[in-house]
């Protein structure tokens, strides 16, 4: 018997992101944490569909970081692809450090699998205070 | 329109982890999404932790604009319907949450 909840993205991950962008005071409900979950999962499902469609056009096996993307704009997300393909850039950029580190020093290159919710990271924390009767500006692409 | 500056200011901090989300169940879900999923980058599941991570703060932000609305602090399932319904974008997340949507604030505009 397949866990549901190993179908989809962890909900302890999931409301932690939530908060980041809530005010502190806000509460959040679990099935709105569920609802999420099922969201954000199938934001996945669909937009890889749609890159993993491209690249059976192309003749391509492997869906990669440009794929996806390609697909988040496709689909509408646009602010998003911008700022992913930026972010792409500079971890393909890091990798490429690393890996010249890496010959230096024999590989003990350790799997980079973040499988739990980790402790404080960096990003810097986005609390906004979100001002009752404001539009939102932020995230405007909505045709 | 939103500065691509002010997304990349989160995402972009010069290293690529720690992620918020696992990438090994990313990696999952992206390969149940579909039998033609074969094989993926390494850096696909990466890339998707941060697009996941801004897809989940918008439609959490659409959400509490629903909630404060109704002048409560608790952010609910239905305000999470109500800002998939409210929002073109997110039209593929209609069925998903159609059992919890309450009747619809603003019916959309046929288009």
């Amino acid at each position: 018997m397949v866990d549901e909840q190993e179908r989809l993205l962890p909900i302890a991950n999931v409301g932690r992101i939530m908060k980041q962008i809530l005010p502190p005071s806000a509460k959040v409900s679990k099935e709105a944490k569920q609802t999420m979950q099922e969201c954000a999962t199938e934001f996945i499902s669909f937009v890889t569909g749609e890159a993993s469609d491209k690249c059976r056009k192309e003749n391509r096996k492997t869906v990669n970081g440009d794929d996806i993307c390609w697909a988040l704009g496709a689909l509408g997300f646009d602010n998003h692809a911008d700022a992913i393909v930026r972010y792409l850039h500079k971890f393909r950029v890091a990798e490429r450090d690393k890996a010249a580190q890496n010959k230096a020093s024999c590989s003990r290159n350790s799997q980079d699998k973040d499988e739990e919710e980790s402790s404080e990271d960096q990003q810097p924390h986005q609390q906004a205070d979100v001002p009752s009767n404001s539009k939102l500006q932020v995230l405007e692409f909505s045709h | 329109m939103r500065q691509a500056g002010t997304y990349s200011g989160m995402v972009i901090s010069g290293k690529t982890g720690p992620h918020l989300l696992p990438l090994a169940r990313i990696k999952k879900i992206m390969k149940k999404s579909g039998e033609e999923v074969k094989m993926i980058s390494g850096e696909s599941p990466i890339v998707f932790s941060k697009a996941c991570e801004l897809f989940i703060k918008e439609l959490t932000q659409r959400s509490w604009m629903v909630t404060i609305k109704g002048k409560t602090r608790t952010l609910s399932k239905e305000d999470v319907a109500s800002a998939v319904l409210a929002t073109d974008l997110f039209d593929f997340l209609l069925n998903l949450v159609s059992q919890s949507a309450p009747a619809p604030l603003h019916p959309k505009p046929p288009n």
